[in-house]
């Protein structure tokens, strides 16, 4: 049994050196064939590690954000039809305070508002999209003042003057200089800088660090007038959970809680929306996932190609071989000897493309990273991956050609010229 | 055992064997019901003009070609229902080729031309080896052995080739034209290995045109349109000079 092993294995050997002199003897042409496959493999590699990369970094975005949290806007929610009972969306504090009190499992809640709003110091100018915020943001939000403090509870009691700059804006403004204690204007009025949040990168292109925070009721006082039809109103709710709340049933107490409070009734369209970080995460899985799909099946076509120069080069192989092919037929070669002869070789050809296109991904997919920032991990499964899917690609485009030689005939074949 | 019956039985026995060829649309009979036996140690020369069926009939003993109809019987075995891969087996332990073009693996040295027949036979790179040489050795190449069959000269070719055909220790050995390709010195070389050989007790059958080459036989067939027309002992053999 362990004899018999040992003979295949030194067949599958022999095999090897032979597909190495046939390799060699046409080198050119095992080059360029070799090349067909190594930019196949190098384009699915990295298609499959630039889809991943994309999940990373969504998840990444999302994680952001707040793990375990819901978002709820006064945008009436068209997803599932029915009749519209309001003529725009509604949200207010008061919604805000009863969703705190009566929803089980909240460790915060972040209500706020949105403005975009200009900021001066020194001649020198920003804008930005300022929230106007509560304490809780910072917590739902997972964002801390990375110097200086956050908005407390007795700034938004008396709707002071402060502000907490992002550090995009803290250095549009005041350059490495640490701006906490300084005054700056925003549309005319001085604020004071009270503190620079902790950086949280960009999420789908967008700066996370470009932002602006004061206090809610300053916001409201100043800012937002014209834009609220209440003084109550609401642009923005974040509501965070306590690990292992159920998202799905807090969505359902929340959606039904509102629905009350604005008597809708039956089919009708709520006058909120509700989304959840984990429909958020969904949704993202999805995407990225069909992106990382119409990125592998384009980059495919390139191994496709490959692969069919594979099998023209076989077959060439083939033709050109056949007398050899008679030769070792009257010598004693089975078909399966000749069958596995020419596999090994078009394999050969294919491990050696891919395990090169692998080189060649690791290095696109490192400059990525590097250069562009965004992350192409290609790990030791996805190398181990694109070695045995190119010998794959090898059996698969190189078996036609190889089951044609074995079953020549033994004497036509030694009679071809 | 039938394998001790099958001793005192013919080495090759063909029975009715016929060959047809489609050719444009018209059968051709290549080999026309050939019934004869050849004993163990015999030495053959089959003759014919070309188109005699002289070579067909030569695939066929050497289970090359497929008959049309009727047996071949190698060493007791009938060739008939096995298929390709036993008949693989068959060629590779049975029998031996030596061929006009000689076929040798090109940039592939001597060794290892002589060794591609063991390994069909199932044998390792060390055993493989040692048999290739000791086989190049005997004909006299054992200082050529890693030449290319483009730094050999045609004899030496040809001698590289018959320790090929050597090399698995076959019962019988089929040349075809083995001189065709090479001088009347080279050729003489060629026959007294042949000689030597059948000495040793190998069975030999020559595929010629040459009444020259088959003169070195002890027996000769003569084909013709399918036929045989003549089977005889040679009676004025020819010696090759030592």
């Amino acid at each position: 049994m362990i004899g018999n092993l040992g003979q295949k294995a030194a067949g599958w050997i022999v095999n090897v050196a032979i597909a190495m002199t046939a390799l060699r003897t046409n080198l050119m042409r095992s080059i360029l064939t070799t090349l067909g496959v190594m930019i196949g493999v190098f384009a699915v590699t990295l298609a499959v590690a630039v889809g991943s990369g994309a999940q990373v970094s969504v998840m990444q975005s999302i994680n952001a954000l707040g793990s375990n949290m819901a978002l709820v806007f006064p945008q009436p929610d068209t997803g599932e039809g029915g009749r519209r009972s309001f003529d725009r969306g509604r949200l207010t504090m008061r919604d805000a305070r009863a969703i705190e009190k009566q929803i089980s499992g909240i460790s915060d809640i972040a209500p706020q508002l949105r403005s975009n709003i200009q900021l001066v110091v020194a001649g020198r100018n920003a804008s930005t999209n300022a929230v106007g915020a509560t304490p809780g943001y910072g917590k739902v939000s997972n964002l801390v003042a990375e110097s200086g403090r956050f908005i407390t509870e007795a700034d938004v009691r008396s709707a002071a003057r402060v502000v907490v700059l992002g550090p995009t804006v803290a250095r549009k403004l005041f350059g490495d200089f640490d701006p906490v204690g300084e005054t700056i204007r925003i549309n005319r009025a001085p604020f004071s800088v009270i503190g620079i949040t902790e950086s949280k990168g960009s999420s789908f292109g967008n700066d996370n660090d470009d932002i602006a925070l004061m206090p809610i009721s300053t916001m409201r006082q100043r800012f937002s007038g014209d834009t609220l039809a209440g003084p109550d109103d609401l642009q923005m709710l974040f509501v965070g959970f306590e690990d292992g709340v159920s998202l799905p049933q807090a969505k359902r107490e929340m959606t039904k809680l509102l629905r009350e409070r604005y008597r809708v009734r039956g089919k009708d369209i709520n006058p909120f929306t509700i989304r959840t970080t984990e429909e958020f995460m969904k949704e993202s899985a999805q995407v990225t996932g069909i992106f990382q799909i119409v990125l592998v099946a384009i980059a495919s076509i390139s191994l496709l190609v490959g692969g069919i120069g594979i099998m023209n080069i076989m077959l060439v192989s083939v033709t050109e071989r056949t007398r050899e092919i008679g030769l070792r037929m009257a010598l004693g070669a089975k078909r399966s000897d000749i069958r596995n002869q020419f596999l090994v070789e078009a394999a050969v050809l294919c491990v050696i493309g891919g395990a090169m296109g692998l080189i060649f991904a690791i290095a696109g997919g490192t400059a990525l990273t590097v250069y562009a920032d965004f992350p192409v991990p290609i790990g030791v499964g996805v190398g181990v991956g694109a070695i045995i899917f190119s010998a794959f690609i090898g059996l698969l485009f190189g078996g036609y050609p190889a089951v044609r030689a074995s079953r020549l005939s033994p004497i036509e074949a030694l009679r071809s010229e | 055992m039938p394998a001790e019956i099958h001793k005192t039985m013919a080495l090759v026995e063909t029975q009715d064997l016929v060959k047809n060829y489609e050719l444009g649309g018209e059968t051709v009979r290549a080999v026309d019901g050939v019934s004869l036996s050849i004993d163990r140690g015999e030495y053959v020369a089959i003759m014919g003009a070309s188109g005699s069926g002289k070579s067909t009939f030569m695939n066929m003993i050497g289970c090359l070609d497929i008959p049309t109809s009727g047996d071949v019987r190698i060493d007791g075995i009938a060739t008939s229902d096995r298929d390709g891969d036993a008949l693989a087996e068959l060629r590779n332990q049975k029998i031996g080729f030596v061929f006009q073009q000689f076929n040798l693996l090109a940039r592939t040295t001597a060794l290892d031309n002589v060794a591609v027949p063991l390994i069909y036979a199932g044998l390792g790179g060390e055993e493989r080896r040692a048999k290739a040489q000791a086989k190049l050795e005997e004909m006299g190449l054992g200082d050529r052995l890693d030449h290319s069959p483009a730094k050999l000269s045609g004899g030496q070719q040809q001698r590289v080739a018959i320790a090929r055909a050597l090399v698995t220790e076959p019962v019988i050995l089929l040349a075809d034209e083995p001189t065709g390709a090479l001088d009347s010195k080279t050729s003489e070389d060629i026959m007294q290995i042949f000689q030597t050989l059948n000495d040793q007790g190998i069975t030999i059958i020559v595929v010629t045109h040459e009444a020259e080459i088959a003169n070195h036989a002890r027996r000769r067939i003569e084909f013709r349109d399918g036929k045989v027309i003549e089977d005889i002992a040679v009676k004025k053999r020819r010696k090759v000079d030592p």
